[in-house]
């Protein structure tokens, strides 16, 4: 999971499996309650799946202004990029 | 008003636990006052079904909610249960005592207002919630949020349903209060059996996915029970339509 594309295609595959959204409605634009309605509970689980997966730390802050699925795969990338949290 | 300065600090003279107890009894005491005073006024009539099965404490109690005062009618039901408050009351003159010494919950934060439901709940008090957030508007499918659910799969319990009806309907969302019925309107509140977390949520399931199916039967059971329950008040007021 490095690439842009395959972030936004892991995301895909973690929505389908957390919130059975269909992958057909994910895309850059769809935002994340208006148009998916993930509301600030499923936001919670949403966060622990991608910690579990990337295997970073993530603070609640990272993804405080991430509102559609495109800043969200924005969000994942910089996370990645940057060196992981000295243990 | 007068209540606020008066009866409700006297009531809060003991412990807090106990106090808050005391005061959502007399909360309850007033919505009753206030059921029979608009009875007596003659400006509306009501019914309750299975109000026997509202008595054991520590239920988790759902509603639909058609018009205002659907509230008013399940805390003159409820002496003692808790219920979930907009965070606006907190800064109102006249009501942030009250609100704060019954101990009712402030719907300040989602996640915080979930595990507070839950422990309410988990503490063997009554918690009455609608699932739907805001009135239904009239003509259009309800439409439920997922909090109810959330809340229920928190605390590890049932959801006791509580089908509201009105006919003719007002008070609804979108409509003046003071735009009145052409007949005096009539309520039933229909009191039914457990909608069991058990029944719809599989175990092992990750918790939002569980929080939607749960959220979705809920929605079956309220359509259905509220559909029947209009269907037979059209009929008793209207037997040739």
């Amino acid at each position: 999971m490095n690439s842009t594309k395959e972030i936004f295609e892991q995301l895909r595959s973690v929505l389908h499996e957390l919130f059975e959204i269909d992958p057909a409605r994910v895309t850059l634009e769809a935002h994340l309650y208006n148009d998916l309605e993930i509301d600030s509970i499923d936001t919670i689980d949403l966060i622990l799946r991608l910690k579990e997966l990337t295997g970073r730390k993530i603070q609640p802050d990272q993804f405080r202004h991430v509102r559609t699925v495109g800043d969200a795969v924005n969000a994942i990338e910089a996370l990645l990029h940057h060196k992981p949290a000295a243990a | 008003m007068l209540m606020g300065f008066t009866v409700w600090p006297l009531l809060r003279l003991s412990s807090r636990r106990r106090g808050a107890a005391r005061v959502q009894r007399a909360v309850s005491a007033s919505m009753r006052v206030f059921v029979w005073l608009m009875k007596s006024l003659g400006l509306l009539t009501w019914e309750v079904r299975g109000l026997e099965k509202l008595q054991p404490r520590g239920q988790f109690v759902v509603a639909n909610h058609p018009t205002l005062i659907d509230v008013v009618f399940l805390i003159s039901l409820l002496p003692e249960v808790d219920c979930i408050v907009k965070q606006a009351l907190w800064r109102n003159v006249f009501l942030r005592w009250p609100v704060s010494w019954a101990g009712y919950i402030s719907n300040e934060s989602g996640e915080g207002l979930v595990a507070a439901c839950a422990a309410a709940l988990r503490d063997g008090r009554s918690l009455v919630v609608f699932p739907e957030g805001t009135r239904t508007r009239p003509g259009q499918l309800m439409s439920l949020q997922r909090g109810a659910a959330q809340i229920a799969l928190a605390a590890g319990c049932d959801f006791r349903p509580v089908t509201i009806t009105c006919d003719p309907i007002t008070l609804y969302k979108g409509n003046a209060w003071y735009r009145v019925p052409d007949r005096r309107p009539h309520w039933i509140l229909a009191v039914g059996d457990p909608v069991r977390v058990g029944d719809f949520a599989t175990n092992g399931e990750p918790a939002p996915l569980a929080a939607r199916h749960l959220t979705q039967a809920l929605a079956r059971w309220f359509e259905s029970s509220v559909s029947r329950q209009q269907g037979e008040m059209r009929r008793e007021t209207r037997p040739d339509g």
